[in-house]
């Protein structure tokens, strides 16, 4: 039998995703002029889609600080993290002195580390970014340490065999390739947690009057402007998604492909 | 053919000797005996096959020859060295899949040389006369997930031969492909060890395989592995696998073997 064409259109990709956005966009646009009606409760879809517009000339500034921020937070994490992780998943006595550190750290929330954060590194561009790094690193350290724990040994074996001696050529040669992976994953982890963190430590003014955290927090919800608020949250939650996406396309299309064939990507 | 000593273009004077090589394990229920007392002498370019039941210590007596592992008593004499650790002068095709999966059929091939620091075009052409040899020519770019079980040992045993080793350890590398890949991969194998002039261990649980490839055949006895029979196999190659001669050594092996089975029923 031979489908239906409208079907068939309607299959077609894009097409039901488009239908499902809009359908929500409509019912909150309804939800918000008729049922709501204040602006202050729920600011409707054509509102801020004009507030959009009204804060266009500060958007691009305050992405670029935050992105900055998470940029410092997610390199210093990714670096201290896969460091720590790599010793701790290679030495048994690291593993052991170290175990119950960071467990106990990992523990505490991010957002607890502001005051010292503003303390220690002034009100710069750093204390936000420290703020994300405490934040990113734990996700990138457990897991290298993971995969750093988990090689086969089949394959340092096969390593012996074929002449790598030293512990470094084998951290280098297998260990290292192995787990990235595990190391990709928790870099992924990581920079959701850290991209709240930018958005929770801006609010709270840790680098200063900047950033999209702070404009939302500081000048829009303190003057009651929520149709900017929400136009904000929305161009917070696309960058995520950006970051997500541009992190996936790159480690996981690029330099994972050999991975194809052991999970279903 | 060459077999003057000390000469150092010639590379397959090579002679591994075992003495009185033991094995024991500690595991939980206390100490296990896997290998007992073995001795063995490999001659330079022989193609020597281990059979045994399962679990009889094979891989544990190729694991210590390659350094892997070391005997709990009993030397491994390589040229006159005892063997201390592994070494790129023992290769070894292993019983499970072990390519690198992140690596191309280039990459794992090019493995030992890289190790060795050599320069990136010197490894790739030899790499590349590797995988020529083992018939993959073509697939240098696929990852192993690409590649089927009996391709993937292929590229295992050039990745092993591109090192040049003296001795090829192969633990039942065709173990998990099916009758007919088993029987061209064997095909290819002497092939290969004819080309390449190296001595070869080959472990397996297969009489027919034995018989198919060996010039000298030693049977293992169940648990505490010990050698009990070497025999040697004088059938001129191309052997063909259905011949008389093939068939009574099949029988003798068998015969060996069915013995060691009924006798381990009776200590069990
Ligand atoms: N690392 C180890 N620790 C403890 N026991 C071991 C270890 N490795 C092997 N053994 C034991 O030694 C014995 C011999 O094992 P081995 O793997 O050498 O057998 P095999 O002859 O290769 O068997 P198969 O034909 O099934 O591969 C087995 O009983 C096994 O349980
Ligand atoms: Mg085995």
């Amino acid at each position: 039998m031979r489908e239906n064409e409208g079907l068939k259109f309607l299959k077609r990709r894009g097409i039901i995703e488009t239908i499902g956005i809009c359908t929500v966009i409509v019912i909150w646009q309804l939800v918000a002029s008729f049922i709501v009606k204040k602006t202050y409760l729920l600011p409707s879809p054509y509102e801020v889609f004009f507030a959009f517009y009204t804060v266009r000339e500060v958007i691009p500034v305050d992405i670029y600080i935050s992105l900055l921020h998470f940029s410092i937070g997610l390199a210093a994490g990714a670096t201290v993290g896969i460091t720590i992780g790599a010793l701790m998943g290679g030495f048994k006595l690291i593993d052991r002195a170290m175990d119950p550190i960071m467990e106990i750290l990992r523990a505490i929330p991010p957002i607890a580390w502001i005051p010292f954060a503003i303390i220690w590194l002034k009100l710069t561009h750093y204390s936000a970014g420290f703020v994300v790094f405490v934040g990113a690193i734990f996700p990138i350290l457990i897991n290298t340490y993971t995969g750093f724990k988990s090689v086969d040994k089949i394959y340092i074996d096969a390593a012996k065999v074929l002449g790598c001696k030293k512990g470094m050529s084998l951290i280098k040669s297998v260990v290292l390739p192995y787990s990235l992976p595990y190391i990709a994953a928790g870099t992924r982890i990581g920079m959701g947690i850290g991209w709240m963190c930018v958005v929770a430590a801006e609010m709270f003014g840790a680098s200063g009057r900047v950033g999209l955290g702070w404009r939302l927090w500081n000048r829009f919800y303190a003057l009651h402007m929520m149709d900017k608020l929400v136009a904000y949250m929305i161009v917070i939650g696309l960058i995520a998604l950006l970051l997500d996406r541009i992190f996936r396309y790159l480690v996981e299309e690029k330099s994972l492909k050999w991975r194809k064939g052991l999970v279903a990507v | 053919m060459e077999k003057r000593v000390g000469s150092g273009i010639v590379k397959m004077n090579h002679k591994l000797e075992l003495r009185k090589v033991s094995k024991r394990f500690n595991t939980e229920e206390g100490k296990m005996e896997a290998l007992e007392g073995i001795n063995l002498e490999v001659k330079p370019n022989e193609f020597l096959c281990v059979i045994g039941p399962s679990g009889c210590g094979k891989t544990t007596l190729l694991r210590l020859i390659a350094g892997l592992d070391h005997p709990s008593s009993g030397a491994i004499i390589l040229d006159g060295k005892e063997v201390k650790g592994p070494s790129p002068d023992r290769g070894m095709v292993f019983q499970e899949f072990s390519l690198f999966p992140w690596r191309t059929v280039l990459k794992n091939v090019e493995f030992g040389l890289e190790i060795k620091g050599m320069k990136e075009k010197a490894r790739r052409k030899i790499a590349e006369r590797y995988i020529e040899l083992v018939g993959l020519r073509g697939f240098e770019n696929c990852y192993p997930y690409e590649l089927s079980g009996g391709m993937k040992q292929r590229v295992a045993i050039a990745r092993a031969l591109a090192t040049d080793p003296a001795i090829l350890l192969m633990d039942e590398p065709f173990g998990s492909v099916d009758a007919q890949t088993r029987n061209i991969l064997q095909e290819e194998l002497l092939e290969i060890w004819k080309r390449t002039k190296k001595t070869i261990l080959f472990v397996t649980h297969s009489v027919d395989e034995a018989v198919y490839l060996a010039d000298r055949v030693a049977v293992m006895s169940a648990r505490p592995g010990c050698l009990i029979k070497c025999l040697g196999i004088d059938i001129p190659r191309p052997r063909k696998r259905t011949s008389r001669e093939v068939n009574e050594f099949r029988e003798q092996l068998l015969m060996l073997l069915s013995l060691e089975r009924s006798k381990a029923c009776i200590s069990v």
